[in-house]
């Protein structure tokens, strides 16, 4: 009798601190000290190890607050759940955004603007960064994000293979596509298998920053203004277009390569030059290859980078706590002083003392590239556009077949923009 | 009061009904009181977010509230237009088309071969239900590293022969195959397990009786085996079609419905709607379109089974 009876009581309690715990586990963070900061973030792998040490660094520092971060999956999942809770106001403190989403999250008041003169007390200032990413950060003119750093998409080359092929200064002066042509020939005959290595098989992701950085080193432009039609430059597309196909011929770079295998045949030497981002470099440089990197060669006439930044942006909070805000200010400046480490992982710092400092300008090849915010592109401003967005998925369904040899360019654009136009008909939703 | 006196005194018969009256009341009481914790739940969790949603369905809702107010059918209109509307709805009748003539016939001769009393019954039974236990996540990772181009250990295996790799998730003709083969594999499991309780329950006599008449073994299959599981056979083809309709995680974690859109199903693209695209309004007339052809598939079947069972 006894036994059932503490047996019994025993469930009871287990049941209540059971449920007791969901509850807590669910109430918005109201009885949470001041001095506890919510960053989320969608960093991982060897970029998430970097930043994890960022925080500790700050956390350590003992600045009166201490950074919780929540790891999320990269992309939509990151940004739907971030999306949410900002639309349901009990958003983190703080959080990671690409630069290239702001336009899909400040319009809809799911971000709050940051205070220059809050900055200013943080000791970050217009001056700190990049003109063009500032420029970036604005919605509205308004500020409503702080980078961290502008990551590009860039052309790694074996420097064994181009030395052995002759082509290690004209991989740095080449001025036309006629020329990258002839170099990735060269080294297609040094490594016997291909030239060039660039994985965009079911990636729109790939595609987009190839193919944007080459049409926007033609001079052209793509605005995306809701209730008009896009506004783009058909016979640059068709041109670029035409000359990413004709490098993908299975000799100079394989058809039909996917991220996996680029990376594993620009990792084996089996070809001479890799297209990809600048968070790919650990992984090279891991490999003991004998890589270096530069920015893509500027072929049609305009120095041009496709490039995203990370940011820390301020979600929408339902209860602002003014001591709260404060520490954030202080533990984002806190986290850009230390971003050269954020450099190892390959990205270019946005602020500008770390960019400069000598202890960045000496790692290579990273300042090979430290140049491209001065020049850089992101996404057209729209809210449908972006890294990780829809945007880039509708570019693959349009162009792949372009890619892969099968499809006309001219169609494969049109079939994009029509897309795009259709998206940009409807009303904008946020 | 005069009332009370001026009513006839209530004959046996009427206050037995009047007590059976009484406890049918209690015993419905207690029913709804037993039914009431998943009553609640139901509504909770179903009725009310599905009436919510055909309202929304009306609506310009979107995730930041912005543009709500009721448009009438235009999201219904807009929807009918949307050339990837009716995209992904044919990824998903396709994947439907691809994946329950094979759950269907391939468990069946599965579940034949076990009953066939081979040695060690109970490891094939286990080894091919065993797959149905593991969680979709689980199954995808198995698979999208099997799939991988080049390290993969399909194209390994095809490679020892000699044949060219394939592009298992990459190219737009395969794809949608190779997410088949994965259902397949992942829930044959359940079909197979019903078939085999249904070829355990034909009666023994019958098979004797077909052999005294002579019949062989295939002329058994064909005239008793397969007309006894012909419920069976109805029950799977509906729960089939039903699952395939819905067919939505192994297919975004394995391709995020690419290359160029050719496995997304209709589930992903009401999810995008919605949730990547913002639009809850439009993303609700969706589904309620997609909700109105699964209504028309189940009548189908319901009018299609009844009418086998009548004759």
């Amino acid at each position: 009798m006894t036994a059932d009876f503490s047996r019994r009581s025993l469930l009871k309690t287990a049941a209540a601190l059971a449920g007791g715990g969901l509850l807590v586990g669910c109430a918005p963070g109201a009885s949470r000290s001041t001095a506890n900061l919510n960053y989320w973030h969608l960093l991982t792998g060897g970029d998430g190890t970097v930043m994890a040490g960022l925080v500790d660094a700050v956390n350590a520092a003992n600045l009166g607050f201490h950074t919780t971060q929540t790891v999320l999956a990269w992309g939509p999942p990151y940004y739907t759940k971030l999306a949410m809770a900002s639309a349901g106001g009990r958003a983190p403190d703080v959080a990671i955004m690409h630069a290239s989403r702001i336009a899909g999250y400040a319009p809809g008041g799911l971000l709050e603007p940051w205070d220059l003169d809050l900055l200013a007390e943080a000791g970050l200032r217009e001056s700190d960064f990049p003109a063009r990413v500032w420029e970036k950060c604005q919605y509205d003119g308004k500020l409503y994000a702080i980078a961290l750093d502008t990551h590009p998409f860039v052309l790694y080359y074996n420097t064994e293979h181009a030395e052995k092929a002759g082509v290690t200064e004209a991989l740095h002066t080449l001025k036309s596509p006629e020329e990258f042509t002839e170099v990735a020939t060269k080294l297609q005959k040094v490594t016997g298998k291909h030239g060039l290595s660039y994985g965009y098989l079911g990636d729109g992701a790939q595609m987009w920053r190839l193919w944007y950085t080459l049409y926007k080193q033609t001079g052209a432009d793509m605005t995306l203004v809701p209730g008009q039609p896009a506004k783009v430059d058909k016979d640059a597309a068709v041109k670029t277009l035409s000359f990413v196909q004709s490098l993908l011929n299975d000799t100079i770079a394989s058809r039909s390569g996917d991220g996996g295998t680029a990376t594993s045949e620009f990792l084996h030497g089996e070809s001479g030059m890799f297209f990809g981002g600048v968070w790919e470099l650990p992984v090279l440089k891991e490999a003991k290859l004998p890589v270096d990197a530069v920015p893509i060669p500027t072929m049609f006439g305009t120095q041009a980078a496709y490039a995203d930044s990370h940011t820390f942006v301020l979600p929408r909070q339902s209860k602002v706590s003014p001591e709260r805000r404060k520490h954030v200010y202080t533990m984002v400046a806190e986290l850009l002083k230390r971003s050269v480490k954020w450099a190892g992982g390959g990205h270019i710092p946005a602020y500008q003392p770390v960019a400069t400092s000598a202890e960045y300008q000496a790692l290579k090849p990273q300042s090979n590239y430290a140049g491209i915010p001065d020049y850089v592109n992101y996404d057209p401003d729209v809210w449908f556009s972006g890294a990780g967005s829809d945007f880039q998925n509708y570019f693959a369904e349009n162009v792949q077949n372009v890619f892969l040899g099968s499809g006309d360019p001219a169609a494969g654009f049109d079939g994009f923009v029509a897309r795009l136009n259709k998206l940009l008909d409807r009303p904008q939703p946020v | 009061m005069s009332t009370a006196i001026d009513t006839p005194p209530a004959t046996t018969e009427e206050v037995t009904a009047q007590g059976k009256a009484r406890a049918k009341r209690g015993e419905t009481l207690a029913g709804w009181a037993f039914a009431a914790p998943f009553a609640v739940l139901f509504g909770l969790f179903l009725v009310v977010p599905a009436l919510y949603g055909l309202y929304l369905s009306f609506t310009g809702e979107t995730l930041t509230g912005a543009g709500s107010g009721l448009v009438g059918f235009s999201n219904y209109a807009d929807a009918l237009r949307d050339p990837d509307m009716w995209k992904s709805l044919g990824n998903t009748l396709w994947f439907t088309a691809l994946s329950t003539i094979p759950l269907v016939v391939l468990s069946l001769a599965l579940a034949l071969l076990v009953n066939l009393g081979l040695p060690g019954r109970w490891l094939w039974r286990l080894s091919f239900f065993l797959p149905y236990l593991l969680a979709s996540t689980v199954v995808v990772m198995f698979w999208s590293w099997m799939y991988n181009p080049t390290l993969g250990l399909i194209n390994g295996v095809l490679a020892k022969f000699g044949a060219a790799p394939v592009a298992w998730l990459q190219d737009p003709k395969v794809a949608m195959i190779s997410v088949v083969i994965t259902t397949l594999w992942w829930t044959i499991g359940f079909n197979f397990l019903l078939y085999l309780a249904a070829l355990q329950n034909i009666p023994e006599q019958q098979f004797e009786a077909a052999a005294l008449d002579g019949a062989g073994k295939w002329r058994q299959l064909f005239s008793i085996v397969i007309p006894q599981l012909a419920p069976t056979t109805a029950l799977l083809v509906t729960l089939q079609i039903l699952a395939s309709l819905k067919v939505f995680d192994q297919i975004y974690m394995l391709t995020n419905g690419g290359p160029a859109g050719t496995t997304r199903s209709i589930v992903q693209y009401i999810y995008e709607s919605g949730f990547t695209g913002y639009r809850f309004g439009y993303s609700s007339a969706i589904s309620y379109l997609f909700f109105a052809l699964i209504v028309l598939v189940s009548l189908a079947q319901y009018k299609l089974i009844n009418r086998r069972s009548v004759a």
